[in-house]
């Protein structure tokens, strides 16, 4: 009756979260602020542009003065400007509002700024006298180089093309972090969105007095395993509802999105850092859904559990904080530290994976040690519950539990 | 009495420096209706909770079918704890379906069952309404059917009228004896003395961490006086070494005869020391007489 009673458990405990509505109200509203967020973005950043467009094309009154050479009538004029004659009488125009503005072109505009003289039409329509006079000195050096390519390469504009080997063989470069960096994405998903179930799970049993219930009928590794892998079946339909959207909208609409063109055919897929990445994401999951699991059959309120839970969601953020360490000197004690520390090692391997300098040693002993202590944290939390659920309102003592002498 | 369903050898209970079970040994036989009794903090539901593998017991043998109790048992037992609840915001049938399947009913079976249940208890209109919606009574309702919708070989029932009105009350007394008519072992914790005479066949009666009074309820009763003496009379009892006074109250009066005397040179006394009679009934002692002379002088009076 244990693995019809494991479905039958995994089956209840899935269910009774999808179809719930403030589930889903819950899982849609990332996405749907994400969409948000990113339709104002491009939004903003396309009426940015096009001011900005606007601005350089702007027509208004303006004369000039040229100590560089590089401005010539022609282009002036397409942009309705003339010279001027005197350059004080030239400022004291733009004071009275007889003409718009100013430009003074220093003898050298790669060292002296060029000075801008204009009226005032507010802060953002300001903008247009330094947009135009930055194009008419920019179109005048065009035009002076004479050459489209010699152009492009004095605006930097170069591609690069870099080949780099790793034990003889050419490697993938940034197409190459990109994939084992996602476990760490998801690792970072599901925790955050799946930790206060985790801890709720056996919580649950004891604030609603069900405990001795389920303790009569079946095995409580079978309760606590089967809420480990609902978690996980929740956590995928998460996953899924946020990846769906994003998969529909790049294969589908990317052009009427205006999405950026990513090429994701150029990512590469290397296998060890994607075995090594995903063992850690689940060896990652199972540690930290056993520590939350078992503190949550150590206590009896969700209040109480929050005080352990928060010292625990910090641990997953820490490595951030020394991130640059991780990434450019990995054999600093601090990054060892991380790498070793349980709470710690799951998103410090993931990035030292990712960006390749975790070792097959490293990734194996990592990899043994979260699951190792995984298992020992979901051992613990089945027998806080089996032994210690049972006071309901006392917090647990965890000497006295794990005291308790076997059954004779 | 057949090869015991439950049996309990020497059982003792200790909570660090505090022994709550001191020495308990008792048996329940199958088909019986057997009554665990004991006041406030005496140790009840310490003893169930061992024997059903809940607590590990500090010493002693708690057996259930002959060997200690697995939840994988738990398709033959029927358990209402006292501490009891269910998952509140789910709706009553996924809750009472989801319990059925545990105890091994397939999911149609387990609705089916659920269903008629409900329309017993009059609660079908509430099916698809969250427990936590539903009032204390009906949730108790709801809980008991979960305990016996596997129909069980064990029925144990800690305090199971705790909670209900008296018509409620009534339910549940015809759905135990249901269970009872249909070969369920029923043990049964509770302070409801005439549901014991009524229902139990022996009875145990805890104090101070072992078995105070053990057997069928007429020995008990017959070892703690057998008879009594309901007395009506106007004047002050005398102190007599023929009787005990259990109890007094308007004019009435519980008398426990002491060994070797008997009603007649009781009367005589009574009457010798100027007390006038109105009536005089000789009957058996009631388990709740037994109980107040048991664990009336007890002011440990809290706890489970």
């Amino acid at each position: 009756m244990k693995q019809h009673n494991l479905g039958t458990v995994v089956g209840f405990e899935f269910l009774r979260v999808v179809t719930k509505r403030r589930f889903w109200v819950a899982a849609l509203a990332i996405p749907v602020v994400l969409a948000a967020v990113f339709s104002l973005v491009f939004i903003s950043s396309s009426s940015t542009d096009n001011a900005s467009q606007a601005q350089k094309r702007a027509q208004f009154t303006f004369t000039y003065s040229d100590g560089s050479g590089l401005v010539t009538a022609a282009v002036a004029a397409q942009f309705g400007g003339m010279k001027a004659t005197d350059g004080d009488k030239a400022v004291a125009d733009v004071k009275s509002g007889t003409v718009d503005a100013y430009f003074a072109y220093p003898a050298d505009p790669a060292t002296q700024p060029v000075q801008v003289y204009g009226v005032d039409r507010g802060i953002f329509e300001n903008g247009k006298y330094d947009a135009v006079a930055r194009q008419i000195l920019v179109t005048g050096a065009q035009q002076k180089i004479g050459s489209p390519e010699l152009t492009t390469m004095a605006q930097g504009d170069v591609k690069v093309t870099a080949l780099t080997y790793k034990d003889g063989q050419v490697s993938g470069g940034l197409d190459t972090v990109i994939p084992p960096l996602l476990f760490l994405v998801v690792f970072y998903l599901s925790i955050v969105m799946l930790g206060n179930q985790m801890l709720n799970s056996t919580l649950e049993e004891k604030e609603n007095r069900v405990t001795e219930m389920i303790l009569t009928t079946m095995n409580p590794t079978t309760l606590i395993v089967g809420k480990v892998i609902s978690l996980f079946l929740v956590g995928l339909v998460q996953m899924l509802t946020f990846a769906v959207p994003v998969v529909v909208g790049y294969v589908f609409f990317r052009s009427n999105l205006n999405l950026p063109d990513v090429d994701l055919s150029h990512l590469v897929l290397e296998p060890q850092p994607m075995v090594v990445g995903f063992l850690l994401l689940v060896g990652g999951f199972v540690l930290f859904t056993g520590t939350l699991v078992a503190i949550g059959a150590m206590v009896p309120t969700v209040k109480e559990a929050g005080t352990y839970f928060a010292p625990l969601m910090i641990m997953i953020f820490v490595p951030f904080y020394v991130v640059s360490v991780i990434v450019s000197d990995p054999h600093a004690v601090i990054v060892q530290v991380f790498t070793y520390f349980p709470y710690t090692a799951s998103v410090t391997a993931m990035l030292r994976n990712g960006f390749g300098t975790l070792t097959l040693a490293e990734s194996g002993i990592v990899i043994l040690e979260l699951f190792g202590l995984g298992f020992v944290a979901l051992r613990l939390a089945v027998y806080l519950f089996r032994y210690g659920s049972i006071e309901y309102s006392k917090k647990l003592s965890l000497s006295s539990v794990l005291g308790r002498r076997r059954r004779v | 009495m057949a090869e015991p369903l439950v049996h309990i050898r020497n059982f003792r209970m200790d909570f660090g420096n505090q022994t709550v079970i001191r020495d308990l040994s008792f048996d329940v036989g199958a088909g019986e209706t057997f009554g665990f009794l004991g006041s406030n903090g005496s140790g009840k539901t310490t003893t169930l909770r061992a024997l059903l593998g809940i607590y590990q017991p500090t010493a002693g043998v708690l057996h259930i079918g002959g060997k200690v109790f697995e939840p994988r048992d738990g398709a033959r037992l029927g358990y209402l704890p006292e501490e009891r609840g269910l998952y509140k915001k789910e709706s009553v049938l996924d809750v009472m379906v989801y319990f059925g399947r545990l105890k091994g009913l397939s999911r149609d079976a387990a609705a089916a069952w659920s269903r008629t249940y409900l329309e017993r208890v009059a609660l079908a209109d509430k099916a698809t309404t969250r427990l936590d919606k539903l009032s204390g009574g009906q949730q108790q309702k709801i809980q008991l059917g979960v305990t016996i919708m596997n129909a069980p070989e064990l029925l144990i029932l800690d305090e199971p009228t705790q909670g209900f009105d008296p018509v409620n009350r009534r339910l549940l007394m015809d759905i135990i004896e249901e269970q009872k008519r249909a070969g369920a072992t029923v043990i049964m914790v509770t302070h409801q003395m005439d549901e014991v005479e009524r229902l139990c066949d022996r009875v145990v009666l805890l104090k101070d961490g072992a078995a105070e009074a053990y057997g069928t309820v007429e020995d008990v009763q017959d070892q703690y006086g057998g008879t009594v003496i309901r007395v009506s009379c106007t004047g002050a009892l005398p102190a007599s070494d023929l009787f005990d006074v259990i109890s007094t109250q308007d004019g009435s009066a519980v008398l426990a005869p002491r060994a070797g005397a008997d009603a007649a040179q009781i009367l005589h006394e009574l009457v010798a020391n100027r007390v006038t009679v109105r009536s005089f009934t000789p009957v058996r002692t009631s388990l709740e007489e037994i109980f107040l002379r048991i664990y009336g002088s007890q002011n440990d009076r809290v706890g489970a």
